[in-house]
């Protein structure tokens, strides 16, 4: 029985790995995808940044009457950034908001009247920065000005500390790492642990993903396209079992879906260096990443129960469905169902709720994450497993009835 | 020898109470000897498929049962099949194989011996005059040469009962005559042929005995002689137009 179930699954294969075509798919595409994504969001991102900081801003200042002490400094470290100043009268304040609207003025700022003022005034100075957060440019120079307004504004409050007498110190209460040891950082976090959670994160899902792309790319073929095409009758009416038809059937859906996820895996890692250059400036740095021996062999007892899983829930719509058309229909609802569950796992903090380490599926995301984090519990590895297999084991029985009921086999 | 004995098969459309059961076979006995040619013939929907699918095992009679030698498709699938050749014309081969590797491959699931493959290729490729395509992607055949592939494929095991489901069906005359001749060679060497049919020229040119399909049930058995005789036809066509056409003397 094994044996036809050997030769099936031979024959698919070499359909699999000879078609130029299905080899891009199943293969390169997984790997090549993640690394191309990530390489083009993150050069898109930096050239994006530059253009923004290189920028000349319009900055309008409103003001009806100048000449204050601390408005002219204000007016003196715009002059320090890469804007460009006009001025005008408060009566034109409505078209200068206006312009902002209209995205032809980064930055309004409105200047109360302060003719005359001090700074041993102690006065209170009121401005208004008016900004249009859609515009990237606006945006940017709002934060750049604030900025800018609060260094003045700390070197006002200490000159005026100065006046009365006391020392400007009073305004500090603590620093916060400013005195660390030039070899010292203040993340303690384990060497390559920091990429371990990033590529926990990420991972899980994208594993997922290519487990039933590929499953599907190859399962839905498998029976439903031979319903369709005749094919089956002619298979079943050999001295073939059904039942080694199915194994036969699901171990080639299996093996196109483990060979998406390890590609996907390996692109991700070789991704991740440009996911580190667009979500951090920390120096972490990719090298310090390693997967040891170990953590491999967790990886594949957690992956391949889940493909086992996933494949033969492919492998039962495509059962089912009477031609290939009509399997697509009935699997995309369950495709998105997954990337749901792979989001969710995502998005779960560094201890997930007990329902997702009972679940399946979602057990062995949540485990996969462990996994590349560096922290997984064997129990929760094998639970997992245990948890998938089992799944399994009641969708291939299912797929057997309906491979024996001829209801199912011909329907029209 | 194929012995058909009161095979019935129906079929419920529908679900709950608007379920219908459509009565597909009725009632359908006949023999097929060794060296002889049956020809099923029928109207669409008839239920020639149907017949030859439960004599494939593929689909489970209602009710009846059909025998080769001491086995039947009822208890014994496996061997049934193992003398069976089956073939229907609504099927599309995968084409990205050669006739040769998928010869190899149904051999191989036929468990036959490699040498058994090779002596039964050579039979069939030279019978059907394949050889200049068995080494070409079956995508890249004509329509015929996929059907001679499809026939080879369906006889690799050598059958004793070879069960064809409008075997001539979209082949230009060349084709169909060299997939007939094929039949009569085989029927010749002693096995039992059966095919399904509306073509009632090849019919009667191929086929020793006749079976009249009409709404499920056989309505004329027998020679061409056998069911011409003392009636008003004269030629097969005629019989079956009687049992079709309004008008006709049977309708
Ligand atoms: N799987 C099925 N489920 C329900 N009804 C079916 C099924 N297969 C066949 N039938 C019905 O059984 C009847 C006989 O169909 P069948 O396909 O055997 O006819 P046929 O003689 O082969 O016709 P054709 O010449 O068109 O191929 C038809 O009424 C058909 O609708
Ligand atoms: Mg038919």
């Amino acid at each position: 029985m094994f044996k036809d179930s050997i030769i099936i699954l031979r024959k698919e294969l070499r359909r699999m790995f000879t078609d130029r075509r299905l080899v891009f798919m199943l293969v390169v595409l997984p790997l090549v995808m993640l690394p191309l994504m990530y390489s083009f969001m993150g050069k898109a991102n930096r050239t994006r940044q530059g253009e923004i900081t290189s920028y000349t801003s319009r900055v309008a200042v409103c003001s009806d009457s100048r000449g204050g002490e601390i408005s002219e400094l204000f007016f003196q470290s715009l002059e320090l950034l890469n804007v460009h100043v006009e001025t005008a009268g408060l009566d034109q304040l409505d078209s200068l908001k206006q312009r902002v609207v209209d995205k032809n003025l980064e930055l309004l700022i409105v200047m109360p009247d302060d003719t005359g003022d001090l700074i041993t005034d102690n006065t209170v100075l009121d401005l208004s920065v008016f900004y249009n957060s859609t515009g990237d440019y606006s945006k940017f120079a709002f934060d750049q000005v604030v900025a800018t307004f609060a260094v003045v504004s700390e070197s006002i409050v200490s000159q005026r500390l100065r006046e009365i007498g006391m020392s400007e110190d009073i305004l500090t209460a603590y620093t916060i790492n400013q005195y660390l040891a030039a070899d010292e950082t203040a993340d303690l976090a384990e060497e390559g642990s920091v990429m371990g959670k990033l590529i926990g994160i990420m991972m899980p899902f994208f594993i997922v993903i290519y487990l039933f792309a590929n499953s599907m790319k190859v399962g839905l073929d498998s029976v439903a396209g031979e319903k369709e095409r005749g094919t089956l009758a002619m298979l079943l009416v050999n001295q073939v079992s059904r039942l080694s038809i199915v194994l036969g059937k699901m171990l080639s859906v299996m093996v196109a879906a483990i060979v998406g996820a390890v590609s996907s895996a390996i692109g991700l890692r070789i991704a991740s260096r440009y996911l580190i250059d667009m979500s951090s400036d920390s120096g972490v740095n990719i090298s310090e990443y390693t997967m040891g021996s170990s953590a491999i062999i967790q990886f594949a007892i957690v992956v391949i129960p889940l493909a086992i899983l996933i494949s033969s829930l492919v492998l039962l719509v495509s059962t089912f469905a009477r031609n290939v058309k009509e399997g697509q229909g009935m699997i995309m609802p369950i495709y998105i169902a997954v990337m749901v569950m792979g989001v969710t796992t995502m998005q779960t903090g560094d201890v997930p709720p007990e329902w997702m380490r009972m679940a399946p599926v979602f057990n062995s995301l949540v485990v996969l994450k462990d996994i590349f984090m560096q922290n997984a519990v064997w129990g929760n590895i094998l639970f997992s497993m245990a948890t998938s297999l089992l799944a399994a084991a009641v969708l291939i029985f299912i797929t057997l009835r309906m491979f024996n009921d001829e209801r199912v086999l011909f329907r029209i | 020898m194929l012995r058909v004995e009161k095979l019935c098969k129906e079929f419920r459309n529908g679900r709950g109470r608007s379920a219908k059961t459509v009565k597909a076979v009725n009632n359908l006995s006949f023999q097929c000897r060794s060296g002889e040619i049956y020809g099923l013939l029928g109207p669409n929907g008839a239920g020639k498929t149907t017949t030859l699918r439960c004599l494939s095992t593929l689909i489970k009679p209602s009710s009846g049962n059909a025998w080769i030698d001491k086995y039947n498709v009822l208890e014994h699938g496996q061997m049934f099949r193992s003398k069976i050749g089956f073939l229907t014309s609504d099927m599309k081969l995968d084409g990205y194989f050669t006739p040769d590797y998928m010869m190899n491959w149904f051999g191989q699931l036929n468990k036959m011996q490699e040498s058994q493959i090779e002596q039964q290729k050579k039979r069939l490729f030279s019978d059907l005059q394949m050889t200049d395509f068995i080494h070409k992607k079956i995508d890249e055949l004509s329509t015929g040469m996929k059907q001679k592939t499809a026939v080879a494929i369906s006889l690799i095991h050598d059958p004793e009962v070879i069960i064809f489901d409008e075997p001539t069906n979209g082949l230009d005359i060349v084709t169909s005559k060299a997939v007939t001749d094929f039949l009569v060679s085989r029927a010749e060497s002693g096995k039992t042929v059966i095919i399904s049919t509306h073509n009632m020229t090849i019919a009667e040119k191929l086929c020793h005995r006749f079976g009249i399909l009409v709404d499920g049930e056989l309505k004329e058995e027998g020679s061409l002689s056998d069911i011409i005789q003392g009636s008003s036809w004269d030629c097969l066509e005629d019989v079956f137009f009687s049992y079709i056409l309004p008008g006709g003397d049977h309708v």
